[in-house]
């Protein structure tokens, strides 16, 4: 039996971005009752779940409203994107960008699809959305098997030797363009830049949104003294539940040992509004490469 | 008009492996001599002329074409097709531009047929509609001689088509890359605000403002300072609300999310025939599936997606058409509304076997009096689809 417990305890970690520690189980939202099958829902008020209590837990069982599920809603389809969002922001990189491809239980299992390959995976995850305060990011717990098989690390030290030796800096602009088209030797960078929306897409992520990157504006490769090759995106987001176009500049720096880190993030709100939104965020995430 | 170039048929002859030298050296039939060589070869040009180089044949169906480029095409179908293919403007929009639907069906002395209505391109940046509803229209004209059902179909029904309909908001995304995005509408805002365009797909009679909606002009679900403010939402429920004791299927067209949705897009309340659409639609994404093995999911749009009001599919389904569906094409967040044109093809083959579902059964309930939608009617579907997809391939290329 799972439990859900509202609000945000003391146990929760400190620091922004430390998303490397498993969450305790007593946070974990289920998204499905364990043992049910998955029951077709409509959106009725929450209702207490009328189900036996675990002993000992009766104070909190009357505060849980335990949420079924149908794989094919929407809310199984928002978890598994954020789940997307968070294995691109471990296992990303210039040669491995990950969208999730379709729900196949709600307690959440869903298809991972390798983009640069389209290899196929599957994946298992638990998703938490702090409902008391919508701006905590969203916390996932993942295991997948299948589409991280492939090696691609060396595509990823070729492609950094040439950056590192190149006599000029790189950059891009209008990736995709308006038909779709990528020129190859752009691709890499593409997902370059996907995978480092995944952080802010990550971070951004509610119950009521459905992130996408839509296009790269332009990017520009930075000087660098250390091993890390930098880069300055912009991008723009679409959210498909409110249907906006959010731009966001990104400041990134990756390696094939660094991996995919965000370094700076800033959202330009619309033309029309006269302040700007700073969020500088500092990510300091060593991707873990290894399966588990 | 007929596209006949000598080049063409020179070109046409060597595949065909007659070998015709053009700096006039000799034909590799030595038996000829000059004048029967003259007299093969326009016996070949007038074999090809008469063979039929149409638009639906070589237009591109593969590339996304600008506004005048599908306006041209319209034309042309009009042309190639009598009697079975006419247009209409039915309205205007903002910056006063036709909005216009080829009518396909047999002609049947004028007389007022059953339709099926559907419509492409209510939202600008959703590129892969409009190219879907130029395919569709090719693969019926396609298939009216050769696929009986489809014959069938044309005889009994008129298909409304309407490659674009939010003219400007799609004339507007062609500019330049920071337009490319664009939405809405394009009209001008209300005196309070500042940002021009409401959500065409917000704005019909239909629990208009209610839910899943923008009351600010600035944003992307704005649905107008009022119900049907927009001409292009006007012409719509004019045209179609003047013939919905004829229209018996209402489809509309959008990317992305891979999706087919069903009335009603506020969450408590349900179509009478929920049960039915549900059965059709289910068949229907299966259909598309079974193409190219992509995951369709058909549902509500409270279930499926977000709740909303003031959709077109909404207001077609209040008024009494009884099926009424939203597309929502390729695909699932890595292109988004992007999609690169070569996936122009499969994703217009997989929504045209989804739409052919659905209209098969509308036709074979309202003429047959058939309702089953069985196994051998998939299996019949996929092997024509297979076929045509063969055919159409082999004569595109």
């Amino acid at each position: 039996m799972c439990e859900w417990e509202p609000g945000i305890s003391t146990q929760f970690p400190s620091t922004p971005g430390n998303q490397t520690e498993a969450a305790p189980s007593n946070l974990v939202l289920c998204l499905l009752k364990q043992g049910q099958s998955p029951v077709e829902r409509r959106l009725t008020p929450h209702t207490p779940a009328a189900s036996p209590s675990v002993p000992g837990q009766e104070d909190i069982q009357a505060a849980m409203p335990v949420e079924e599920l149908d794989p094919s809603h929407y809310p199984a389809t928002r978890a598994a994107k954020v789940a997307e969002h968070f294995i691109n922001t471990r296992y990303g990189s210039p040669f491995a960008w990950f969208g999730s491809s379709g729900v196949k239980k709600a307690g959440l299992e869903f298809t991972l699809k390798e983009m640069t390959r389209n290899d196929m995976g599957l994946c298992s995850a638990e998703v938490l959305f702090h409902r008391a305060d919508e701006r905590k990011p969203p916390q996932v717990q993942c295991t997948c098997s299948g589409a991280f098989q492939v090696n691609t690390s060396a595509e990823e030290e070729d492609l950094y030797q040439r950056l590192r030796n190149a006599t000029s800096l790189l950059s891009g602009s209008d990736i995709p363009n308006s038909v779709g088209h990528i020129d190859p030797e752009m691709a890499p960078f593409w997902h370059l830049g996907g995978v480092a929306s995944s952080f802010i897409m990550l971070r951004e992520s509610n119950e009521s949104t459905l992130l996408n990157m839509a296009h790269i504006d332009n990017f520009t490769q930075m000087e660098t003294k250390d091993a890390q090759l930098m880069f300055q995106y912009d991008i723009l987001l679409h959210d498909m539940v409110s249907q906006e176009i959010l731009k966001w500049k990104l400041l990134l720096s990756w390696s094939p040992d660094g991996g995919v880190k965000v370094l700076e993030a800033e959202w330009d709100p619309k033309c029309h509004k006269i302040l700007f939104l700073h969020l500088f965020i500092i990510f300091l995430i060593y991707p873990n490469k290894t399966i588990y | 008009m007929k596209w006949c170039h000598v080049r063409d048929v020179l070109d046409f002859n060597r595949h065909r492996g007659f070998f015709i030298d053009g700096a006039g050296d000799g034909v590799k039939f030595s038996m000829f001599s000059s004048a029967g060589r003259a007299l093969l070869l326009l016996l070949l040009l007038l074999l090809d002329c008469a063979a039929d180089r149409s638009t639906e044949r070589n237009y591109e169906y593969t590339k996304y074409h600008p506004m005048p480029e599908i306006s041209a095409w319209m034309q042309q179908m009009v042309e190639e097709n009598p009697g079975l293919v006419s247009s209409e403007v039915y309205g205007t929009t903002y910056e006063r531009r036709d909005i216009m639907f080829l009518k396909i069906g047999v002609d049947q002395d004028g007389v007022q047929k059953k339709a099926i209505w559907m419509d492409c391109g209510i939202h600008a940046r959703e590129w892969i509609a409009p190219a879907f509803c130029q395919w569709f229209v090719k693969e019926m004209l396609l298939r009216y001689k050769t696929d009986k059902k489809v014959g069938e179909m044309l005889n009994n029904l008129d298909f409304y088509v309407t490659p674009v309909l939010n003219v400007d908001g799609y004339m507007y995304t062609w500019i330049n890359e920071s337009t490319r995005l664009w939405r809405k509408s394009r009209s001008s805002p209300p005196e309070s605000c500042s940002c021009p365009g409401v959500d065409l797909n917000r704005n019909f009679y239909a629990n208009w403002g209610m839910i899943g909606v923008s009351r600010n002009c600035c944003d992307n679900t704005y649905c107008g300072a009022k119900a049907l403010s927009e001409p292009e939402a006007r012409a719509v429920t004019e045209f179609v609300g003047n013939r919905s004791g004829e229209i018996l299927c209402y489809l509309t067209i959008h990317s992305a999310g891979q999706l087919l949705l069903m009335p009603y897009g506020h969450p408590q309340i349900w179509a009478p025939n929920y049960d039915e659409l549900m059965r059709v639609g289910q068949a229907a994404v299966r259909a598309m599936g079974s193409v190219h093995g992509m995951e369709y999911r058909v549902g509500t749009s409270p279930d499926l997606l977000y709740p909303n009001s003031g959709s077109s599919r909404d207001w077609a389904r209040l008024i009494g058409i009884p099926f009424s569906y939203t597309f929502e094409l390729r695909d699932k967040g890595q292109f988004g509304h992007k999609l690169p044109e070569d996936q122009i093809q499969p994703a217009c083959e997989e929504a045209f076997e989804g739409a052919r579902v659905i209209i098969t059964y509308v036709h074979d309930k309202a003429f047959h009096n058939r309702t089953d939608i069985g196994a051998a009617g998939m299996a019949a579907a996929l092997w024509t689809s297979m076929l045509a997809s063969c055919l159409t391939t082999m004569l595109l290329v």
